[in-house]
């Protein structure tokens, strides 16, 4: 099968499917569905989580999940899915499974309380080698999203983790954090800026622009 | 016809009929994520197409509403690869990377045309493009570079489209003066950037580009003349519209 | 677009499973919703939270990409460009919903592939209402505006509720649903203020959709001790006469004041401020919801054609060494 078969006249040999929707039609479904069929198990992407910066300096916030087969692809999906309703000026993509999790603590609490201080040789801290940089996202309250707090240095996530609690603890409330390293973040390159800056000229998707008072006021007097 | 008049219908025929066609799409595509990127290029297609209408309206044409909803085919300027239905999803992202390469291309070109309202309107979609081509450009590798049934669907439908897509650059009578006034590169120029530019991206596929050379532009569009598709597609999309000519929707 | 919690179709004598729940991390869990904070995807939760809170967030998912087809049919005839770019915005949005909706559902152990196939094998319910065609540009119109309109009803009072995830998704869809509500009363007022051939046209489907809005909010509540556990846990927010006569009071007079009528003789407010009306067909509204309506078939029919034409695309690009994880939150 390839992509030009449409052009050709069609001979169905099935009576087909009656829609309202030209574009329906044009499917030429059967009248009578075909037997159903199980999606295949591998029939799904992995999954990578988005954060958006809404205006400039401000920290990039958790908006949501896409799946993707890879990077590339999800930030192509996650610009369109989490930008095009609400200003944005970048965006940041990673895989699910590359964000190491804390626990979840109570609202009005610090999760870093809970935190055991480990040993700075146990987390490798010590050397200086094999050092790289994580960033750090903190959930301040249940059911909100997670924001950007800031970069630590460390040689694991989890001396990542030890290293948030020392910048970043004096925080609160703190109720969940993530730590991503660095360079699983795909991000939005800064000579793209201008791809961003489309969204507010598009008035039809905005409430504001549908003012239909008048119309109705004008309406009433007539009757 | 005016030069700058002949241009900007172009233009914009080609945004409204392929934004349309584009938006068949919306709900049916193979992936969630991938059906919400679709439409919102489609939309932005629609959205050019008005704004040229615009331009063209104050140069005295019709609103853009009436010169979109109310014309025939052959009063249409758009190429014909722009009409054709949408098929399946090889032909319609292979159509997509071959249409959007030259509206990047073009639209670039246009933001140093003498006519001043345009060369705003091209400044200002720019962002969008951005996003369309690298769309495209990231489709494309992806499934250039995959299954064997990926990349022999997508060999066919590049070369099923190339004939089509030749016919972007098919020129009118008022080129020499389109170019020589300064209001557009021209189509031979926009061409050769064009093929630079995709054989760049189909370089580092599975894909092959067939020898240009060797293909014969399906031509016509320009001159109003269209393949069997786009009066019904006309049809369908005045459908409500000429219901009550009076009425305000 | 959604209405009822479909909390209806949990049958009435089900166990609720409660008595195998350790009833410390039970008290625990009861005690965080009761001091009004939210649970997260790796909080310990009953088995019932969980399966009720699954099957509501799916069905919520399935009801927006199925309910991007009844606008949809009108997707490549809206008239003018005003409209046409609203409308493909608006179906958009109906597809970008059921994204965030089943990302929601998916932090609850689903994944988004089964639910898909559950939809096209007949597995899972959807809004019922998305069960009847849109002959005219019109019928979009009512769907624009009062189904929409339903089911922000619906989901303001939901985005209140306990679960973490399903609270964000739906904090955005209720951003994105006021462009909808305001697109869709502008073009029925356009319509209904219009000539006399765009008047007839959006009273007869008006009249058409009636009965579908009626049932939209689901049957009236047998409070049974499962509403009451949901209740408490807020998975169900409000009930659905509750979130039927709070739409009636919002929007029947927005209807009348443009010169539209119901198609209901009984319908009015009261004395104590309580909406009568005559009672929706139950029969007819199980009947179409168990796959007999105008439009089952299609509906389900048009999501198998697009997963089957959309394979070859996925298969070419699954990465077979990509694990999937569930998405965080």
């Amino acid at each position: 099968m390839t992509g030009i078969i449409y052009l050709l006249p069609s001979s169905i040999p099935f009576p087909l499917l009656f829609s309202f929707d030209p574009r329906i039609s044009r499917l030429e479904l059967p009248e009578v569905p075909s037997l159903p069929t199980d999606k295949v198990a591998l029939d799904q992407f992995p999954t990578y989580e988005v954060f958006h910066q809404r205006k400039e300096n401000a920290a990039y916030a958790y908006v949501g999940p896409v799946h993707a087969p890879e990077a590339d692809v999800a930030f192509l999906f996650a610009k369109e899915q989490f930008s095009r309703r609400f200003p944005c000026t970048g965006m940041w993509v990673v895989p699910t499974s590359a964000i190491k999790v804390t626990e979840y603590g109570d609202d009005q609490q610090s999760v870093y309380d809970r935190l055991p201080l480990l040993p700075a040789d146990e987390l490798g801290t010590a050397a200086a080698t094999g050092q790289e940089s994580y960033d750090i996202f903190h959930l301040k309250k249940r059911g909100k999203a997670h924001a950007h707090v800031g970069q630590v240095q460390a040689a694991s996530p989890e001396a990542a983790l030890q290293a948030a609690k020392a910048a970043f603890g004096d925080q609160r409330p703190v109720v969940n954090v993530w730590v991503i390293r660095s360079a699983d973040l795909l991000r939005s390159d800064d000579e793209d800026r201008d791809m961003w800056t489309t969204t507010p000229d598009k008035k039809y998707r905005e409430a504001i622009s549908y003012k239909v008072q008048d119309r109705i006021d004008r309406f009433k007097q007539e009757g | 016809m005016n030069p700058t008049l002949d241009l900007l219908y172009r233009l914009a025929d080609d945004q409204l009929i392929l934004g349309h066609r584009n938006s068949e799409w919306n709900g049916l595509g193979p992936i969630l994520e991938e059906d919400i990127a679709f439409s919102s290029m489609a939309q932005d297609k629609l959205g050019h197409s008005l704004q040229l209408y615009g331009l063209l309206h104050e140069l005295g044409e019709a609103e853009p509403d009436t010169v979109a909803f109310t014309r025939n085919a052959p009063q249409f300027h758009c190429c014909q690869l722009t009409e054709l239905p949408i098929g399946e999803y090889d032909f319609s992202l292979i159509r997509h990377f071959l249409f959007d390469h030259a509206e990047l291309l073009r639209f670039e070109a246009l933001a140093d045309s003498s006519y001043e309202p345009l060369a705003l309107v091209a400044r200002k979609v720019k962002g969008e493009l951005k996003y369309h081509v690298l769309h495209a450009n990231t489709w494309v590798k992806r499934l250039g570079t995959a299954t064997e049934e990926a990349i022999e669907r997508m060999q066919a439908a590049l070369e099923f489209t190339l004939p089509y897509a030749l016919s972007i650059f098919e020129t009118t009578e008022a080129e020499p003066e389109i170019i020589s006034s300064g209001l557009f590169i021209g189509e031979a120029e926009l061409q050769a950037r064009w093929e630079a530019s995709i054989s760049k991206v189909l370089a580092q596929t599975a894909l092959t580009l067939p020898d240009l050379r060797t293909l014969t532009p399906v031509a016509g569009g320009r001159q109003g003349q269209h393949t069997e598709h786009l009066q019904p597609l006309l049809d369908e999309m005045a459908e409500v519209f000429r219901l009550d000519p009076t009425a305000d929707w | 677009m959604y209405g009822s919690a479909s909390t209806h179709d949990i049958p009435a004598k089900a166990t609720t499973g409660l008595e195998n729940e350790d009833p410390i991390l039970l008290a625990e869990f009861e005690a965080r919703i009761a001091r009004g904070e939210k649970i997260e995807p790796t909080d310990w939760m009953p088995q019932l939270y969980r399966k009720q809170l699954t099957r509501m967030i799916e069905q919520h998912a399935h009801s927006e990409i199925i309910g991007s087809l009844p606008e949809g049919t009108w997707i490549t005839r809206a008239p003018g460009f005003r409209r046409k770019m609203a409308q493909m915005a608006k179906v958009q949005d109906e597809v970008g919903h059921a994204q965030l909706l089943y990302s929601a559902a998916e932090t609850l152990g689903k994944t988004r592939e089964q639910m898909l196939s559950d939809l096209v094998n007949g597995k899972s319910k959807y809004s019922n209402v998305f069960n009847y065609p849109t002959p005219t540009w019109a019928d979009s119109n009512v769907i624009s505006w009062l189904i929409d309109a339903g089911a922000i009803v619906n989901q303001m009072a939901n985005a209140k509720g306990s679960y973490g995830p399903y609270c964000r998704a739906l904090d955005r869809i209720c951003a994105e649903e006021a462009f909808h509500l305001k697109y869709g009363h502008d073009a029925v007022v356009h319509m209904a203020t219009g000539t006399p051939i765009q008047r007839k046209m959006m009273q007869e489907a008006l009249n058409r959709w009636w009965p579908a809005i009626m049932t939209f909010f689901g049957p009236s509540d047998k409070m049974s001790t499962h509403t009451e556990i949901l209740m408490r846990w807020k998975v169900k927010m409000a009930t659905n006469d509750a979130c039927r006569q709070q739409f009636l009071d919002m929007y029947v007079p927005k209807i009348w004041e443009i010169g539209l009528t119901l198609p209901d003789a009984n319908l009015r407010k009261n004395e104590e401020g309580v909406w009568e009306f005559s009672e929706p067909d139950w029969e007819d509204f199980k009947r179409v919801i168990n796959g007999d309506g105008p439009c089952n078939a299609e509906r389900i029919a048009v999501r198998r054609a697009a997963e089957e034409n959309g394979a070859w695309v996925r298969r070419a690009m699954q990465q077979p060494k990509a694990q999937y994880v569930r998405p965080l939150a």
